[in-house]
């Protein structure tokens, strides 16, 4: 019994915790990564976005593991859409009610956010094989993973492109702004050195 | 019959849970849609003061404005008349709409007392591709138009965006943005126009 319940806390701390760094979907398994270039020019907007992917995909996992033993195989894909598309465009609606400014930075990324891979994807490998606990932890680690990815590429663009973190200058007075950090470049630039960064750590790591 | 039987065994989930998502996202469009109209108007007013800076109230014209689009459709418009602190009018304003790159762009366009030059317009809403159509919200587009006549502008590929006159340069990379920016203001604001003056709004000093 005491096995049993490790067990399955064993695979509730999995759940969570492989989404975080070693199923990272941004610095890891590269998917998704549309929002990672696009709406990382400043953390709040990568926040927000971050927050909505999260719902999102806590939401259609949940629903998914539920509905699981009633998908018929050639129905999943369009269950799996019509599921994402529904509280994506319930997330939009909020955000253009409480988030305006939010929403408009965004623009059309949140109703893009219906075809992430990301979301499918958990869908299709977790929820609709696992039950609501596990699908939703699994959500809470992966859109955790994302969020973070986003934030951190979105942190040094910001400081490096404004002099700012979060909207507050942290820079001195002497700092030169790189505006191509605002750019498109500047999302290539810096994603494609810190997965350069990271690939170098985790050989190291593994070797 | 048993062809019926069939269909409904494969797809019933697929009916249940569309009827099932509609209802939610038309509940959540029921909760939030009048905090989104009331962004929607505060912003509105914010830009138009932006636009008319003398205005410290908008009153709408009684009589509606029908304005021809292409393809015959007709549209109402409403029309507001921006008095300042004595109550003497300094401009006119009014939203327009059309359709853009990806979607329907929204403008809201303010001209001056005589409708002669255009103050300029704002982007109230749009989805255009961020980084190239979308930068029809930015001030080098957006100042082309302050001071323009208020008569047939046209889009010219190459020229002086310093210039201020009927020809408007286009954005390099998003022209489809910029013809329907221009294509918008053209539509209404002349047959607005037309209006006014027969209503006799505006000419003979008055306005």
């Amino acid at each position: 019994m005491a096995k049993d319940s490790e067990g399955k806390a064993g695979l509730y701390r999995r759940a969570l915790l492989a989404g975080l760094w070693r199923e990272n979907p941004t610095f890891r398994l590269l998917i998704g990564m549309c929002p990672p270039l696009a709406v990382t020019t400043a953390v709040k907007p990568a926040l927000t976005m971050g927050i909505s992917v999260i719902f999102v995909l806590v939401c259609s996992n949940l629903v998914t593991s539920l509905m699981r033993n009633l998908l018929k195989p050639h129905l999943r894909i369009i269950m799996f859409t019509l599921n994402i598309a529904t509280f994506v465009t319930i997330c939009d609606l909020y955000l253009r009610a409480y988030l305006p400014d939010m929403s408009e930075i965004l623009g059309a990324y949140v109703p893009l956010i219906i075809v992430n891979c990301i979301i499918i994807f958990r869908a299709e490998v977790c929820a609709s094989k696992c039950g609501p606990i596990v699908s939703i932890l699994d959500a809470i680690g992966t859109g955790s993973g994302f969020t973070m990815a986003l934030c951190i590429l979105a942190g040094i663009r910001e400081i490096l492109a404004k002099g700012q973190f979060f909207g507050i200058q942290i820079m001195p007075g002497g700092f030169v702004p790189w505006l191509a950090m605002q750019m498109p470049v500047g999302a290539f630039v810096t994603l494609g050195l810190l997965l350069g960064l990271i690939s170098a750590v985790t050989r190291k790591k593994e070797a | 019959m048993s062809k019926i039987k069939h269909f409904i065994e494969q797809s019933w989930l697929l009916i249940a849970a569309s009827f099932c998502f509609g209802l939610l996202i038309a509940v959540t469009d029921a909760a939030l849609s009048p905090k989104i109209r009331e962004n929607k108007a505060t912003k509105l007013n914010q830009l138009t003061v932006f636009l008319l800076p003398e205005a410290k109230r908008f009153v709408e014209l009684d009589a509606e404005i029908e304005v021809k689009l292409a393809g015959g459709k007709k549209e109402r418009v409403k029309v507001y008349k921006a008095l300042s602190d004595a109550n003497e009018c300094v401009g006119w304003s009014f939203n327009v709409s059309g359709q853009g790159f990806a979607d329907k762009i929204e403008l809201v366009v303010a001209v001056d007392k005589g409708f002669e030059k255009i103050a300029g317009f704002n982007v109230l809403t749009s989805n255009e591709t961020p980084g190239f159509g979308d930068q029809i919200k930015s001030s080098n587009f957006r100042d082309q138009f302050v001071g323009a006549p208020a008569e047939k502008l046209t889009l010219v590929r190459t020229g002086d965006n310093r210039k201020i006159d009927s020809e408007i340069v286009s954005i390099t990379g998003a022209t489809v943005s910029s013809e329907a920016v221009v294509g918008i203001i053209n539509t209404f604001l002349i047959q607005i126009k037309d209006h006014i003056q027969q209503k006799g709004l505006i000419g003979n000093g008055k306005g």
